[in-house]
C-alpha cells in the first residue's frame, strides 16, 4: 500500500515536471499583436509592410540594412564586388541551407531575382527591370549584369521582397508555396491560421542559429488598438505594434511595461497639387509653407512625439540635410506674399483620409492656420482607396499623406518624388527641369561624397521650391512587457527577431 | 402533413433572390470610387504595374463581361480569386465561416437565456415594480453601443478580473467556447433587449386571453397555465423577429469580430471593403444572403411548428 503511494506521488511528480518543462519550452515564444494578418508568403506578390516584416523572419536577403538603417551589411551573400563600369555585381553566397535541408546555392538566388522581375504575378517587376542576367558562375557565386548602371541597385538586393527562395520548392507549387513557404531566414512558418496568426518555429538550420534566443514567434492579428494594448496589459500578448500616439504617456506609466520608439523613415507631409490655378507659383507655396505651424501640429497630433520635418529625406536616413531650411510659422508674413502674389483669398479643395484619427485632427489644425492667413480650405474626407484616386486623378489642391522608405538609398523616395516619374511627382504635378537632370544624376554618381552633395542639393532645391510641405517625423511605436529586450525595428521597419530575448 | 408543403416549394423562390444579390453587391462594390489595383500595389504602383495588376485579375474587362465570368464561375462553384490573398475566394471565406457561425449562434442562445426567463418574470408582474425594472434595465442594452460595451466586458472580466481571454478565438473546442463568451455576450445584451420586449408583450397578451382564462376554468395550475398554453403561442412572433433581426445581428458581427479579433467572415469583409478586394466582397455578400434567406426559411418552418393556425 504504501510503495503504491510513493508510486502514484512520483508519477504525478514526473507529470509535474514534464508539464513545467513543457511550459517553459512555451516561454520562449515571443507573441505579437499586430493589426492586419499576413496576405501571402510569396514575398514577390506583396507591397505590404505586414507582409514584408514576417517575410524578414522566414527569408533572407543577399545584403541586408543593418540595425542602424544607415549601412548595408552581408546577408546570404558574405561579400560582394562590383565592376569598374558599375555594370557588373558579383556576391559570394555563405555556406546557409534552407529550411527543408538543401543548400542555398547561387542558382536559387539568380532564379529569385529573375523571378521578381519576370514573374506575371510579380508587383515589383518595374523596379527589377534593370537586371540584364542574373546566373550562377559555381555553386556559391552569383553574377548580376545591369542593363545600365545604377548605384541604388546595391540597396534593392535588401527588400524582403526580393529574397532567396528555392528554385525547385518554388517551380513545382508556387501556390502552395504561398501558404507554406521554405526559406532560410531564423524562423519558419509553422502554421499560418488565416485572420488569426502566423505560427513562426526558430529554424535550427539558419546560418546563424545559434544566436536566435526565441523558441518561436507568433504574430496574432487583433485589428483594434485598444484591444490589442489591453492584451499586453492583461499579459496575454508579449508585444503590441502600431501603438497610436495618444496611448504613450498613459502606457509609459505603466511598471509592467516598455514603450519603445524606434526611429522610422515616416515623414508626413501635404502635398500641393501644382497644376491647380495660384498653387502653380513659387510664392504662394512659399507662403502656404510660412502659414502652416508645424510645432502646434506635432503637440497636438502626434503629442509631442513626433518632430518637425524639415526635408524629404527622413532624419536618420542617409544623406538627410540637418541644416535644411526651415521656414518659421508666420501667418501674416504668408497673407503678405499671398497678396503679392495676387493670390487673395486663396480656396483650397483640402482632402483628408477619413478614419484616420491623426489625418483629421491635423486637418481641423491647419484649416484654422490657413484661415490666420487668409484662406480657406474646404475639408473633404473621403475613404483613403478613394482618396488615393483622387490624388492620382489630380482631384485636390491640398492632401496630407505620408511615405516610408523600403531601401536604404534615398533615390527610391527621390524619384519617386522629384524624378519626374510616371506618378507625376507622388501626383504633386511639380516640374523642374534642373531637379529631374539632377535625380538621374546622382542614381549614377558612384563617389560618395559627390552623390552627397546632390542629394543636399536637391533637398534644398525642393524646400525652394515647395515641391511639398514637410510636416513631421514620426517613429515606431510598439509596447511590450518588461521581460521582452531587444525587440525593435530598424528604420527601415525590419523586425530583429533574431535578437529578442523574452526572459 | 399539408401545411408543410412549403418547405418543397418555397426554395424555388430563393433563386431569384440569391441571383438578385450577386447583380447587386456585383455592380455596388464596383460603384465604390476606388482602385483595387492601385490599393494592391500601394504608394510605390507604376501604370504599367497597375495594368499588369489589373489585367491579371480580369479587372480591364467591361463590367458586363466580368459579370459574366462570375456567373461563370459560379455554375463551376468558385468565387473568383481574391486580389489582396492570391487564393481562390471559397476556400478562403471557408476558413471564416466556422468563428462566425458559432458567434452567432452562441449570441443568439445566449439572447435566448436572458430574455425569456427576464419577459416571463416581467410579464407574469405586468404594471408591477419588476416589471418596470426589468423594462429599465433592458433600455439600457440597447443604448449603448456595442464596441463600448465590448471594451467595457474586457476591462471587467478580462483585465481588472482577468478570468476570461481579452480576445481571440483559439484551437481547441473548449478554448473557443471561452473565447466566444465575452464577444457573444456584446451581442446578447442588445439583441436580449429586442427579444424580451417583444416576448413580453405578447405573454401579456396571452395571459388576459381565452385560451388562458379556459385553461384556468379547468382548474389548471397557472403554471401550467403559463408553460402550456401562454408561452408556445406567445413565442411565434419573436421567432419571427429573431429571424428577420438576423441580417442586422450579421452586420453586429462586424464590429464585435474586430474589436474581440475573431477571424471570422466580418473582418474578412471589412478588409475586403477597404482594399476593394472586389472577389471577397461578392463571396462574402453571397454567403450572409444565402444564411439570411435560409435562417429565414427555418423560422418559418417553426413558427408553423409552434402554431398550428398558420399556413405558408
Amino acid at each position: 500500500m504504501k510503495s503504491q503511494m510513493t508510486k502514484a506521488k512520483l508519477a504525478a511528480f514526473a507529470t509535474l515536471l514534464s508539464l513545467s518543462a513543457s511550459y517553459a519550452e512555451a516561454a520562449g515564444v515571443l507573441t505579437i499583436g499586430r493589426n492586419e494578418d499576413s496576405t501571402t508568403f510569396d514575398p514577390i506578390k506583396s507591397a505590404q509592410n505586414v507582409d514584408n516584416w514576417v517575410f524578414s523572419n522566414v527569408f533572407d536577403v543577399l545584403v541586408r540594412v543593418d540595425r542602424t538603417g544607415t549601412k548595408l551589411e552581408p546577408g546570404l551573400a558574405e561579400s560582394w564586388t562590383i565592376s569598374d563600369d558599375g555594370l557588373t555585381y558579383t556576391f559570394k553566397l555563405r555556406d546557409a541551407k534552407f529550411s527543408d535541408g538543401s543548400p542555398v546555392t547561387a542558382s536559387d538566388a539568380a532564379f529569385s531575382l529573375t523571378r521578381i522581375r519576370d514573374d506575371k504575378g510579380s508587383l515589383w517587376s518595374d523596379s527589377f527591370k534593370i537586371i540584364d542576367t542574373a546566373t550562377a558562375a559555381d555553386d556559391k557565386t552569383l553574377v548580376v549584369k545591369l542593363k545600365g548602371k545604377s548605384v541604388p541597385f546595391i540597396s534593392m538586393m535588401a527588400l524582403p521582397n526580393a529574397s532567396v527562395l528555392p528554385k525547385g520548392v518554388v517551380e513545382a507549387d508556387p501556390d502552395g508555396f504561398a501558404e507554406k513557404p521554405i526559406g532560410s531566414g531564423a524562423f519558419t512558418v509553422e502554421e499560418w491560421r488565416r485572420g488569426d496568426r502566423v505560427i513562426l518555429k526558430k529554424n535550427p538550420g539558419y546560418w546563424d542559429a545559434s544566436h536566435v534566443s526565441l523558441d518561436g514567434v507568433e504574430w496574432i492579428v487583433v485589428p483594434d488598438d485598444n484591444t490589442r494594448i489591453l492584451n499586453v496589459q492583461a499579459g496575454q500578448l508579449d508585444a503590441a505594434i502600431n501603438v497610436p500616439f495618444s496611448r504613450v504617456s498613459e502606457l509609459q506609466k505603466n511598471a509592467d511595461l516598455t514603450v519603445r520608439m524606434d526611429p522610422s523613415t515616416r515623414e508626413d507631409h501635404m502635398l500641393i497639387n501644382h497644376e491647380h490655378g495660384a498653387l502653380a507659383k513659387k510664392e504662394v507655396r512659399q507662403a502656404l509653407d510660412m502659414a502652416i505651424d508645424k510645432k502646434a501640429i506635432v503637440d497636438a497630433a502626434t503629442f509631442g512625439i513626433g518632430e518637425i520635418a524639415n526635408s524629404y529625406i527622413p532624419k536618420g536616413a542617409l544623406y538627410h540635410y540637418a541644416d535644411n531650411l526651415q521656414r518659421p510659422y508666420d501667418p501674416e508674413k504668408a497673407k503678405e506674399m499671398l497678396k503679392a502674389a495676387g493670390a487673395e483669398g486663396l480656396t483650397l479643395n483640402y482632402l483628408v483620409n477619413a478614419g484616420k484619427e491623426t489625418d483629421e485632427q491635423i486637418a481641423v489644425l491647419v484649416q484654422q492656420q490657413l484661415a490666420k492667413a487668409g484662406v480657406t480650405a474646404n475639408l473633404q474626407k473621403v475613404d483613403p482607396s478613394q482618396s488615393w484616386n483622387m490624388l492620382i486623378d489630380g482631384d485636390y489642391d491640398i492632401s496630407v499623406m505620408y511615405w516610408t522608405n523600403d531601401i536604404l538609398d534615398p533615390d527610391q523616395k527621390t524619384t519617386f518624388t522629384l524624378g519626374h516619374d510616371t506618378n507625376m511627382n507622388y501626383m504633386t504635378r511639380y516640374k523642374n527641369d534642373h531637379v529631374k537632370d539632377l535625380v538621374a544624376a546622382a542614381r549614377l554618381e558612384t563617389d560618395p561624397a559627390k552623390r552627397e552633395a546632390m542629394y543636399v542639393e536637391l533637398q534644398k532645391i525642393a524646400k525652394d521650391d515647395v515641391n511639398w510641405i514637410d510636416l513631421y517625423y514620426s517613429p515606431y511605436i510598439n509596447v511590450m512587457r518588461k521581460n521582452v529586450t531587444n525587440f525593435y525595428q530598424n528604420p527601415l521597419g525590419r523586425f530583429f527577431l533574431e535578437d529578442t530575448v523574452k526572459n | 402533413m399539408h401545411r408543410y408543403r412549403f418547405i418543397l416549394t418555397r426554395p424555388l423562390q430563393f433563386l431569384p433572390v440569391i441571383f438578385g444579390v450577386s447583380i447587386i453587391t456585383f455592380v455596388l462594390v464596383r460603384l465604390i470610387p476606388g482602385d483595387p489595383a492601385r490599393v494592391l500595389l500601394g504608394a510605390r504602383a507604376t501604370p504599367t504595374a497597375i495594368a499588369n495588376v489589373r489585367a491579371q485579375f480580369g479587372l480591364d474587362e467591361p463590367i458586363w463581361m466580368q459579370y459574366f465570368y462570375f456567373l461563370q464561375n459560379l455554375l463551376k462553384g468558385e468565387m473568383g480569386k481574391s486580389i489582396t490573398y492570391k487564393i481562390d475566394v471559397l476556400p478562403l471565406i471557408a476558413t471564416r465561416i466556422e468563428p462566425t457561425l458559432a458567434l452567432v449562434f452562441s449570441a443568439v442562445l445566449l439572447s435566448v437565456l436572458i430574455a425569456v426567463p427576464l419577459a416571463a418574470l416581467a410579464a407574469r408582474n405586468h404594471g408591477r415594480p419588476v416589471d418596470h425594472l426589468v423594462r429599465v434595465v433592458s433600455t439600457f442594452g440597447i443604448g449603448f453601443p456595442p464596441f463600448w460595451v465590448a471594451l467595457m466586458l474586457i476591462l471587467l472580466l478580462a483585465v481588472a478580473f482577468p478570468v476570461l481571454p481579452v480576445s481571440g478565438y483559439g484551437s481547441t473546442l473548449g478554448d473557443k467556447l471561452v473565447h466566444l463568451i465575452l464577444p457573444s455576450l456584446t451581442i446578447a445584451l442588445s439583441l436580449s433587449t429586442v427579444l424580451m420586449r417583444s416576448l413580453r408583450a405578447a405573454i401579456v397578451e396571452w395571459l388576459k386571453s381565452d385560451v388562458a382564462t379556459a385553461a384556468r376554468a379547468r382548474g389548471m395550475p397557472e403554471s401550467i397555465v403559463f408553460w402550456r398554453h401562454v408561452l408556445p403561442n406567445a413565442v411565434a412572433p419573436t421567432i419571427n423577429l429573431l429571424a428577420v433581426n438576423i441580417g442586422w445581428l450579421i452586420g453586429g458581427t462586424v464590429v464585435v469580430e474586430s474589436v474581440f479579433a475573431l477571424p471570422g467572415m466580418g473582418q474578412l469583409l471589412v478588409r475586403a471593403i477597404f482594399s476593394r478586394d472586389y472577389m471577397v466582397v461578392q463571396g462574402v455578400a453571397m454567403v450572409f444572403a444565402c444564411a439570411t434567406v435560409l435562417v429565414n426559411f427555418l423560422a418559418d418552418i417553426a413558427t408553423v411548428a409552434a402554431d398550428p393556425r398558420v399556413k405558408l
